[in-house]
């Protein structure tokens, strides 16, 4: 009897879970060669939806975005949360206050976020216009509306979002940096700077990496702080994969296609975690081989 | 907390006066950067409507304007409704904690299966559950809309919590279980000989280790299912409706003169709870993330 | 025998009273989702569940906020779950779309009592029959190419003559800028707009070549030179206007519109409710037909619609049928009409009375003027002339051009020729 309870424990929920993915991942790849417009229907139409898909200017704009958004959101978003957990990290008072200050931006939804730096950034009411204001008249702050630099502002949103989270595992990986290390570097001499450089960064390599890992996931999927902050605009500027997505399915309604380029997505997505899996896994090879 | 003290790991802190000088100057610039979307939604929030569009979104109110706050919470107009955004708070409440309570409990168990139990196939279980989190939502919404019409949850609350329990479990069961390898295994392997079951050692042994890691769970959970928008508006209506969904008319273009002001202040409210929840929860955050969440 | 007899007439006489209960005693009951939640919009449909109740009927409409996709989907949701909507917002060749996977209420028998197709202009009413029949109704008619002139910066450019041609808008335009007007276009730079702005242009330079390449997709009219010639007039609208505001809702420009720092505006007959709705009055400006090249009236059409979903129960079928006498209601569209700013569906309503404007008499007017001579075509960018992916694929190509001012004409004319063909 308790055997009984003992696997439903374990296997009904990790089955509901793990079932939902497998399911989810099968349909919408099936779907994605059917015809389906509306509502899902049955029926083969080969890798014609695919060919529609990668064949429009909005995929195409959508990936090159997603490759400059991507590299740079994450690079700069690990970096500056980077920088937050050193700084954190130095015992300065009001340490509290401000870790609470750099993580509450996680707290709020995309959506709100959004919405207020579509506010901020707006040339004709947010920051240009109070610098115009002010007096400085040739002030120009207007990517937002500029078709080359409008994927920035989708950037800057983004670092302002998540650089908390960043911050919250670098800080939780400085501070498990162990001891002994540091006081062996200590011994011989080393500075401050050459201990970072030397000891602390290079061990901080495994956190920073699962940092990039979590960050690119995010990237990807990055659906409603642009659709809030741009709407996919000017123009097609700052289309992203999920935004084609979502268009194709639900707006043009057409299933097929939009599930075709889901499964592009996902096929990205895996682009990047598959060889983090295998790398993690030959780590953990090696290491309990050492 | 001197100068003269180090880190707790032995990160010795930068100590000549200058230095810490500009590192407080910097501290406090990056602060009031991050500080000023909340402080401008919250200025604009006691501002009424006429002055923000006057003058720009970014000021100091010319005259306060406390009453939004009241609009807001209970005669503000959404879709023709009238009744603020109590109820969808309401809403909102009743399908975020359950779903947080009932994803965190569900990725304990499932953590303590898969990384102290090592049942056959553990191995497939936790990558496919995993695999769960960077499924994009557009891939599913269509999907659960079957799920849910086959269960008979279209429409209801209970159908949300379902929808983001079972979802939520990809991440709760990621973190516990990475936490849960610190666990040393000779514990597990006496309280075995010991005579204790499945059962016994997850409350007595597993459960009063896991606070950090429930903590983590309980926050990103709660975070995430409140300020989640594309199922809330898909899978309920009108007055059932998640507070996202009433935020919308923010942001879609609306053929009115907008209530800026009004509008911050349901902002203000809607982000409250999870803000709470960062301010208070924000240090067993970290030390939650510190003690392994994510390896 | 006897007993069969018997039962059958016992059976019979339950039937008839059943019937007479029904008839006497089920109460209307509509369930409507739409997306007007707020603006003049909410307040006409807020306006029409009265007048349903009023009727003694119970009026359970959910606006959906958000985007008209999140409203598409929670109807999606419901046809899948089985439970549609009685009837819910829809329009253009979506309505034919949509009929195909859920079963529509055959409106025809209603339709014909109220004597209402004979005064419905014939292109809108082929919309909503699909195969046939009727299956939704026409709530009100916009047109999208109206001319909005900003008294002020008239008097600025010191012009009293109204435009009636491209060129004459051209030089006003010219007119205004010389007499300090900034930036003579007030328009904004949503999807919708952009679609507007091309479309005016389009229709205003042939009406027959807008009819070929737009409605009817012809590959030869998509690449001919008025196609050319509107990408070039659509050029010339998006340089007048403000970049700042170039990628905003057009309400944003409405304040300096009327104060005279911008002065005219291309937009859809809405636009006067946005106005009168935001403060402003109809003294302050002027509503006049888009410019049209070729002398004779020229209409846009697009037209709000409610399909009727095929439901079992009786309670709902009778709020169908009462929902649907009323929106056929010359009195109930007079209403809604002069809430919104648009025009009746009904052709054979008095526009002379106080609640109407100039501009919607003018409206009306210039309504039954092209349609007398053939040039009242459907709107592209507001998915009356072409299903939702056609027209996206389309705004795509005219939202860039808008916004980049580095593709010339005649890319935007081979884009747009592929961009049909890659979404067929």
């Amino acid at each position: 009897m308790r055997r009984v309870a003992e696997y439903l424990t374990i296997w009904v929920p990790l089955l509901l879970s793990a079932g939902h993915v497998v399911l989810f991942t099968a349909w919408t790849t099936w779907m994605s060669f059917t015809p389906s417009t509306l509502v899902p229907v049955v029926g083969w139409v080969g890798w014609r939806n695919y060919a529609a898909v990668l064949g429009t200017r909005n995929w195409s704009i959508a990936f090159d975005n997603l490759l400059l958004f991507g590299a740079g959101f994450v690079v700069l978003t690990a970096l500056t949360g980077l920088g937050l957990a050193i700084l954190l990290d130095q015992r300065i008072r009001a340490e509290n206050v401000l870790r609470s200050i750099f993580l509450y931006p996680m707290a709020v939804s995309f959506v709100v976020t959004g919405t207020v730096w579509s506010w901020l950034l707006n040339p004709g009411m947010g920051v240009q216009k109070l610098v115009n204001g002010w007096g400085w008249t040739s002030f120009r702050f207007d990517w937002l509306i500029d078709r080359d630099m409008a994927i920035w502002t989708v950037v800057i949103a983004g670092i302002w979002q998540a650089s908390g989270f960043a911050m919250a595992l670098f800080l939780a990986g400085l501070r498990s940096v162990e001891a002994d290390l540091i006081k062996a570097a200590q011994i011989d001499g080393a500075g401050p700077i050459r201990l970072y450089t030397r000891v602390i960064l290079p061990s901080l390599w495994p956190i920073a990496v699962a940092v990039l890992v979590i960050l690119l996931q995010f990237a990807i999927k990055t659906f409603d702080l642009v659709r809030a902050l741009t709407g996919g605009g000017p123009g097609l500027a700052t289309q992203l994969p999920a935004l084609v997505v979502y268009d194709f399915m639900f707006q043009r309604g057409h299933i097929g296609r939009g599930s075709a380029a889901a499964v592009l997505m996902l096929l990205t997505l895996l682009g990047v975690l598959l060889p983090y899996g295998a790398w993690k896994f030959y780590r953990q090879r090696r290491a309990a081989r050492a | 907390m001197g100068l003269g003290s180090s880190t707790a790991n032995g990160v010795p802190p930068v100590r000549n006066a200058p230095a810490r000088l500009l590192l407080h100057a910097i501290a406090m610039l990056l602060a009031a950067a991050y500080l000023v979307p909340l402080v401008v939604v919250l200025l604009n929030s006691v501002r009424s409507a006429e002055e923000i569009a006057q003058t720009s979104m970014i000021g100091w109110p010319l005259a306060w304007a406390w009453g939004n706050y009241a609009r807001a919470w209970s005669d503000f107009c959404i879709a023709q409704t009238c009744t603020g955004i109590q109820p969808y708070m309401m809403n909102s409440a009743l399908v975020t904690v359950p779903a947080t309570i009932l994803s965190t409990l569900l990725g304990a168990v499932a953590g303590y299966a898969i990384s102290l139990w090592r049942f056959p196939g553990h191995a497939w279980i936790f990558g496919l559950v995993t695999l769960g989190v960077f499924l994009p939502e557009q891939m599913r919404l269509i999907p659960w809309t079957i799920v849910l019409r086959d269960v008979g949850l279209t429409n209801t609350l209970t159908g949300l919590v379902l929808i983001h329990t079972i979802q939520g479990l990809s991440f709760t069961t990621l973190f516990c279980r990475n936490y849960y390898l610190s666990i040393p295994q000779d514990l597990i392997k006496a309280a075995k000989i010991d005579g204790a079951g499945f059962f016994r050692i997850f409350a007595r042994i597993v459960l009063p280790l896991s606070p950090p890691i429930l903590i983590v769970s309980t926050i990103w959970q709660f975070t995430g299912i409140w300020n989640e928008f594309l199922y809330g508006v898909t899978f309920t209506t009108g007055t059932q409706q998640p507070i996202t969904a009433a935020l919308i008319a923010l942001t879609a273009a609306v053929a009115d003169a907008p209530q800026y002001g009004v509008q911050s202040a349901a902002v203000v409210l809607a982000a409250l709870p999870t803000l709470l929840v960062y301010l208070f929860g924000g240090r067993y955050f970290v030390r939650g993330l510190t003690a392994g969440a994510v390896k | 025998m006897t007993t069969i007899h018997r039962r059958a007439v016992l059976a019979g006489t339950a039937a008839l009273l059943a019937t007479t209960a029904r008839a006497q005693g089920v109460k209307p009951r509509l369930t409507a989702i739409s997306q007007w939640s707020a603006g003049s919009d909410g307040a006409a449909i807020t306006a029409l569940g009265k007048k349903f109740e009023e009727r003694g009927g119970v009026w359970q409409h959910s606006p959906v906020p958000g985007f008209t996709t999140d409203m598409m989907n929670k109807l999606r949701a419901q046809i899948m779950a089985g439970d549609p909507p009685a009837c819910s917002q829809l329009k253009g060749p979506e309505i034919a779309a949509w009929s195909k996977i859920a079963p529509t209420v055959d409106l025809t028998d209603i339709v014909a009592a109220a004597g209402y197709e004979k005064v419905v202009s014939p292109d809108l009413a082929r919309l909503h029959k699909p195969g046939g029949k009727w299956a939704a109704l026409p709530l009100q008619v916009y047109r999208t190419n109206a001319l909005y002139l900003s008294k002020r910066a008239m008097d600025k450019a010191k012009a009293d003559k109204i435009p009636v041609t491209w060129d004459d808008f051209n030089a006003l335009a010219e007119k205004m800028k010389a007499g300090g007007v900034a930036n003579p276009i007030a328009n904004g730079g949503t999807r919708p707009d952009d679609g507007q702005k091309f479309e005016a242009a389009l229709v205003g330079i042939s009406p027959t070549a807008y009819r070929a390449a737009i409605m009817n997709l012809d590959a030869k009219a998509l690449n001919g030179p008025e196609i050319k010639a509107a990408f070039a007039q659509t050029r010339k609208i998006a340089d007048w206007m403000d970049p700042n505001t170039a990628a905003q809702h057009f309400s944003t420009n409405l304040a300096r519109f009327i104060a005279g720092d911008m002065g005219m505006m291309i937009q859809g007959g809405w636009a006067q409710g946005v106005l009168l709705n935001a403060g402003f009055k109809l003294d302050d400006f002027i509503i006049a037909p888009g410019p049209t090249n070729n002398g004779k009236p020229v209409f846009l059409l697009n037209a709000d619609a409610f399909i009727f979903w095929q439901r079992k129960d009786p309670d709902l079928q009778a709020g169908q049928k009462l929902m649907a006498e009323l929106v056929m209601d010359p009195a109930i569209q007079t209403m809604y009409s002069q809430i919104t700013g648009s025009i009746p569906v009904r052709s054979d309503v008095d526009l002379s009375g106080p609640g109407w404007s100039d501009g919607q008499r003018e409206t009306a007017r210039t309504l039954q003027g092209a349609i007398a001579a053939n040039q009242a075509v459907l709107s592209l960018a507001h998915n009356m002339a072409q299903e939702n992916g056609m027209t996206a694929a389309m705004i795509d190509v005219i939202t860039e051009f808008v916004k980049n001012s580095k593709i010339t004409p005649e890319q935007a004319t081979t884009r747009l020729a592929e961009a049909v063909e890659g979404a067929r």
